[in-house]
C-alpha cells in the first residue's frame, strides 16, 4: 500500500460505530455526578429564589418595625406634650 | 379576581380603622407629612423582628400584643392657617358617645394647641384609643385598635428618648384582661 493510498483511508469519512452518540452522553452524565446540567440549573435557581424570598422578607419585616417604631414615637411624642400640659394646667 | 383582592384588603382595613381619616388635602399643603395604616399582618410581622433585648423595642413589642391596626396623619406646615377648624371637626364628630369618650382635653390659646384624647370601649373594655392633637403648625391624628394596654401606653412616654410623665389623667389607668 502505498502512501497515497493509506492518506486516502485515513481521511475517507466515516460514520461512528453503533452507540456512540449514547456512549458520549453516559460519560458526559457520570462527569457531573449522575445529575443532568439541567437539574443542576434548576436547583441553582430553586437556592436563589429561596435565598432572595428570605431577603425580601427580611427587609419586609425591617420596614414594618420601622413603621411601627415612627408610629409608637409620634404617639409617645403627643401624650408627653399632652401630659406636659395637663400637668402645667393642675398646677 | 384582583379588584376582589383589592376591595377585601380595603374592608379589612376598614374593619380595622375606627374612623375615617380623610385627611389627603392637607398632605399637599404639609411641609412634612407621614401617612402610616399599619394593619394586624403588619403589626404582627414587625413584632417579629422587634429585639427584646432593648428596652424600647421590649415596650413596643409587648403594647403590640393584642392591637389590630395602628393609623396615623401627621403633617406639619411651615405657615400657620393651613389647617382649618373643619379638619378637626371631621375628625371629632366621629368620635361620639356611647363607643367613644374623651378621657382628656385641652385648649392652650397662648400656643393655639388643642389635644384631645379618646378611647372607645366595648364590653366594658378598651377596644381603641384615638388622639387628635393640633398646633398652629401641625396636624395630628392616632388611631390605635385593638385591646390597648393602656399602662404600657402611657409608658412610652418614658421611653423612646422622652422623659417619664406620671399616668395619663381623667380616667384612671387599668389593665385589660
Amino acid at each position: 500500500m502505498d502512501l497515497e493510498q493509506e492518506l486516502y483511508q485515513a481521511l475517507t469519512r466515516k460514520d461512528p460505530p453503533p452507540g456512540f452518540a449514547d456512549r458520549v452522553a453516559a460519560r458526559e452524565h457520570n462527569r457531573h455526578g449522575g445529575l443532568p446540567t439541567r437539574w443542576l440549573a434548576f436547583a441553582a435557581s430553586v437556592v436563589l429564589l429561596m435565598g432572595a424570598g428570605a431577603a425580601w422578607r427580611q427587609h419586609q419585616g425591617e420596614v414594618a418595625k420601622d413603621q411601627v417604631m415612627t408610629a409608637m414615637k409620634i404617639t409617645a411624642v403627643k401624650l408627653n406634650r399632652i401630659q406636659t400640659h395637663v400637668r402645667e394646667i393642675r398646677q | 379576581m384582583k379588584k376582589l383582592a383589592l376591595l377585601l384588603a380595603a374592608a379589612g382595613l376598614l374593619a380595622a380603622q375606627q374612623f375615617k381619616l380623610n385627611l389627603d388635602h392637607l398632605a399637599t399643603k404639609a411641609s412634612n407629612a407621614v401617612d402610616l395604616s399599619l394593619a394586624g399582618p403588619t403589626l404582627r410581622l414587625a413584632a417579629r423582628f422587634l429585639d427584646t433585648s432593648d428596652p424600647d423595642e421590649a415596650k413596643v413589642k409587648k403594647l403590640l400584643n393584642g392591637l389590630e391596626g395602628i393609623y396615623i396623619r401627621h403633617f406639619t406646615f411651615k405657615r400657620d392657617g393651613e389647617w382649618t377648624q373643619s379638619d378637626a371637626e371631621g375628625v371629632r364628630v366621629q368620635l361620639k358617645a356611647p363607643e367613644w369618650s374623651r378621657v382628656v382635653g385641652y385648649k392652650s390659646t397662648e400656643e393655639g394647641e388643642n389635644a384631645d384624647i379618646y378611647i372607645r370601649t366595648q364590653n366594658d373594655k378598651i377596644s381603641g384609643v384615638a388622639i387628635l392633637y393640633t398646633g398652629a403648625r401641625e396636624f395630628t391624628v392616632v388611631n390605635i385598635s385593638g385591646a390597648i394596654d393602656l399602662d404600657s401606653l402611657a409608658d412610652l412616654s418614658g421611653h423612646l428618648g422622652l422623659p417619664k410623665l406620671e399616668q395619663l389623667p381623667g380616667k384612671p389607668i387599668r389593665k385589660l384582661d
